[in-house]
This record gives structure tokens, sequence and C-alpha cells, in this order.
């Protein structure tokens, strides 16, 4: 029996009951370079058998885990190799029927994504990644399950500015197709600078080149815990305030930690990476902008809220560094908007704009996320937005995403309900300024300075 | 109790308003379930009772799900929100 004080254990119990920690996925990662082919029926069934095989005991596996804990894991998901290197000839019909496999194996073993319908192209298209992404907008807005993400950008090869355009295209085309549920289907689409290969959290889950046939990682959450700790030392001083935060994020991180390590054992897979990533969601008090407030701004967006990130983003990392030595994915504070409800808050007052957003990304992880803009937000402006968040990305070498929801026949200022995890948020006004001649450009901005370290 | 078998470690909590009988309570659930206690703390204050119980059990005795059912069964009657947790959680948590 190890020493553990009363008060250790009440604190544990504490942070799991009326503090919302969780762990919120748990992720298993599955090769399928081996279900290549340049048959789309083969590539189907292939794929399917092999998320069945492989991932069949992954939602028993986590209520098992669950229980033994008495901790929470949310969400069960799959990610796989991008899919535009498996499906080896076809159109983007054949990428259409590929989705539906996917959709069908997730549904068969009870998840609620499956990630991976991607493609890397930050220098340039095959045919294989031209037909997928054509395939996005049917794919997506035919699926339940599936997640796509187009990796368009990277430190060391600049940004496809053509694959920026086409990209926002899909935007447009998905917000038409899904346009009867709020254009949901942009939710699960996710435009990456420097992807992670290892990313636990949807819908910008794939499983790299890098990885093993079969991994699991998991991504923390623990948004709540840090606010109250937060919240508990209203005059601490920052350096004061950063170790407290340290100390809480070590022990949040130690619970995905131990989740990883079993979940991998149970299920006969390489254990992969704890992603570092206060995850919120939409419930009250499990927001990351209630961390922000709790340090003393009247509301996220406030003067302040940069620095307030950067200062709870470093904190978390240095943390979570020294509960497990296995780090990756995104690993970093989200700052969605509709999945977190004092971003909703501050951006329905008015408090938060998205260009307060975009400063925002430059210090923690993803970027523009789960942001709703006007459902006749044109594709320039679209791809805009998206170049911007790829630039801060690229330059600073490290992820940045961009989940943008054009949401049809919305303005700003209307409201829209996404449901579940993805939540609900008010329509943001981007910027009316023309860039058509910018886009028209087309090409690729240049790999920056940054690229050169070698 | 058996010193061959494995035994499962696990933490239980117990939280609420104090009245008569609470521990023996539990600790007669706990028996019932074929577990054994091997430490308790108790303390009460404000009129909150707060118990914190070592329980472990070998292989085939019980298992975390059938003792954590009875617990929150007898939980419910006595107005308790009792938790069970396996003990790696708490050494993870707060011990390298």
């Amino acid at each position: 029996m190890v020493f553990i004080t009363n008060e250790e254990i009440l604190e544990t119990v504490r942070m799991i009951q009326d503090e919302n920690l969780d762990v919120r996925a748990v992720t298993m990662g599955i090769s399928l370079n081996d279900c290549a082919s340049r048959d789309v029926g083969r590539v189907c069934q292939r794929v399917h058998d092999k998320i069945v095989a492989r991932a069949g005991r992954l939602v028993s596996a986590a209520l098992e885990i669950q229980e033994k804990y008495g901790v929470p894991i949310v969400n069960r998901r799959v990610s796989i190799t991008p899919i535009a290197g498996v499906l080896a000839a076809g159109g983007p019909e054949a990428f259409v029927a590929v989705a539906h496999a996917l959709d069908a194996a997730a549904a068969e073993i009870g998840i609620d994504f499956v990630g991976g319908f991607s493609a890397l192209v930050q220098k340039g298209f095959t045919a294989r990644d031209t037909a997928l992404i054509q395939a996005i907008p049917q794919a997506i807005a035919e699926t339940q399950r599936v997640c796509s993400s187009v990796n368009v950008a990277s430190t060391r090869a600049g940004i496809n500015m053509d694959a920026v355009t086409r990209m926002a295209d899909v935007l447009v085309d998905v917000s038409q197709r899904t346009a009867d549920r709020d254009s949901i289907g942009c939710a699960k689409i996710v435009i990456f600078c420097n992807v992670p290969e290892d990313s636990p959290f949807m819908a910008g889950a794939l499983h790299g080149s890098g990885e093993p046939e079969v991994s699991i990682n998991v991504g923390i959450s623990g948004p709540g815990v840090i606010r109250n700790v937060v919240a508990r030392h209203p005059e601490l001083p920052f350096t004061d305030l950063a170790d407290l935060i340290k100390r809480t994020t070590f022990k949040i991180t130690r619970v995905g930690e131990l989740v990883a390590r079993e979940a991998a054992q149970m299920l006969d897979a390489q254990m992969g990476i704890i992603d570092l990533s206060l995850a919120p969601s939409p419930a009250i008090g499990d927001s990351v902008a209630e961390i922000l407030e709790a340090m003393g701004l009247a509301r996220t967006g406030a003067p302040g809220t940069t620095a307030a990130l950067a200062m709870l983003n470093d904190a978390v990392k240095k943390g979570g560094l020294m509960a497990t030595s296995s780090t990756g994915g995104l690993s970093g504070a989200f700052i969605p908007v509709s999945e977190d409800a004092g971003m909703v808050r501050a951006a329905a007052e008015g408090v938060l704009s998205i260009e307060k957003l975009e400063a925002m990304t430059a210090v923690c992880s993803l970027g523009l996320d789960m942001i709703v803009v006007p459902g006749d937000t044109t594709r320039d402006a679209l791809a805009g937005t998206i170049a911007d968040v790829m630039a801060i990305g690229m330059i600073n070498s490290k992820t940045t995403g961009a989940r943008l929801i054009p949401a049809a026949g919305k303005a700003a200022g209307d409201w829209v309900e996404l449901g579940g995890l993805f939540g609900a948020a008010p329509v943001m006004p981007l910027s009316l300024a023309g860039n058509s001649a910018f886009i028209a450009r087309g090409g690729r901005i240049p790999a920056p300075l940054q690229s050169l370290n070698n | 109790m058996s010193d061959q078998a494995p035994r499962t470690s696990v933490i239980v909590t117990a939280l609420g308003a104090d009245k008569h009988g609470l521990l023996a309570a539990v600790a007669t659930t706990i028996a019932a379930a074929n577990a054994n206690v091997d430490d308790v703390s108790q303390t009460v204050t404000g009129g909150m009772f707060t118990m914190i119980m070592f329980v472990s059990f070998a292989s085939g005795e019980t298992t975390m799900a059938a003792l954590r059912e009875a617990l929150v069964e007898t939980g419910l009657k006595i107005g308790l929100q009792i938790t069970v947790q396996h003990e790696d959680i708490f050494r993870y948590m707060h011990r390298i």
C-alpha cells in the first residue's frame, strides 16, 4: 500500500466529481498502409475489416478503465493513415465510397469519430490528393463519423496558396450541402499548418507515416480544475501562479499517462503520446476562457488576454512535461469558440473578436477553431483567413489549424446550434475588405528562413 | 482473506451529512461484498461526514464492479456520495 494523504485523495475526488476532470479522448491510431490497392472495393473491405479487427475492443476497454479508476473517458476514436495514400486509383467518387466504409466501421465499433480522411499537400498535389480534396464535400455531407483534415502549409515548405483556395472552396461547398444542419459539416474539417501526426483530438487526428502499426494516443482535459486553482488565489503574483498551474497540470497529465499505458496494454497497441492540451467542452465549468477570466480579466478578449493565454499555455506544458515522457499531438491550450462556454459568452457580448482570436493563436495550440462566420462570407475571405492562420504556424514553427464554419443563411449576430461537444455559438463578423487580387495570385508562399535550421 | 492470491487495492471515499451509523453501514457493506478494510480514517467537520477507506480483495473474492454497486446502493440509502477507485490513480497523480 502506497502512502497517500487524505488531502491528496480528497483532491483527486474533488477534481473528478466537482471540477470536470476527465480524459477527453482515447484515440487508437491505425496504419492502413497494408490496405492499399487500386481497386476501391478491395480498399473499402480491407479498411473496414482492419479497423473493426484492431479497434473492436476500444470502447469496452475504455469503459473498463473508466470504471477501474473512476475517471470519465469522454471520447473513443480512431485515427488512420491519410486516406489519399491508401486508395491508389479512382476519382472522387471512389474516395466517397471509402468514406462510407470508414463511417460504417466506426458505427460498428461504437466510436463517435474516425479521423484521417486527409492529405498532406503543403508543397503540391498528387493526383490522389486532388481526387481526395474533390471528394471531401460529398464524403463529409453523407457520413456521420468521418473527419477530414488537409495540411496546406509547413515551416519547411511554406504555404500552398492553391491548396488554401481549394480548401476555402470545400468549406463553401460543405456549408451549402449541410445547410439544413447549420452547416455542421464544416466542423469536421480542419485545415492545418505543421499537422501533428499523432494527435488524439478530432477533427484533426491522423496516423502519420512515422507512426507504428497501432498506437494509443490520449488527450487530457481539465480546464475546470485549473480554473478553480487560479480562482482560489486571486492575488498571487504570476510567478507563483504559474507554479501552481504547473503542479496541477502535472496531476492531470499523470491521469492521462495512466490511462494511456493501461489502454495500450489492453489493446495490444504501442503507447503513443499524451497530448498536453487543455480541451474545453461546452459544459459550464469546463472552459479555458474561464481560466483567463479567473486570472483577473473581466472577459476573454479584454486587454491582457494574449499574455494570460501565453502564461497558461507555457505552464501547462512545463507541468505536463514532468508527468510523462511521451508528449505529442497538439499540446497546448485549445481556444475553440463554440466548444467553450466562456468563449461563447465573450463572443456574444462582442468583447472577443476573430482578430483577437488570431493573436491568441500565436501563443497556444491550434488556431481559429470552431468559429462560425456569416453564410455569405466569400471564398476569398475564407481563403485569406486560412492563410493568416497558416502564416502564424509557419513562421513560429508550430501547429496552427483553421476550423471555420460559414453558416449558410446566417448573418453576424445570429445564433448557431451545432449540438453535443460542438456546442453553440454566435456568428462572428469577418472583415469585409476585399482581398481577391491577393488570393488570385496562387502559387506557394516560400518557406521562411526558419526552415533552414540544419 | 487469502495472503497468496494477488490483491486489488481500492480507495473508497464517502461524503455526506453526518448521522449515526454511517461508518458501520459502509463497513458492513464492504464485509458483505467479501472485501477487507485495511485502513480507515473519518472526520466530521461542520456536520459534514468524510470517510476514506483503504480496501483490498483477492481475485475471486469480489470485483470492483460488484463492490461499487453494493456501496453506491448503500450510499443512496444513507445519504452518502461514495466513490470506489483503484489506488493506482492516486499513486500516479500524487507520486512520481
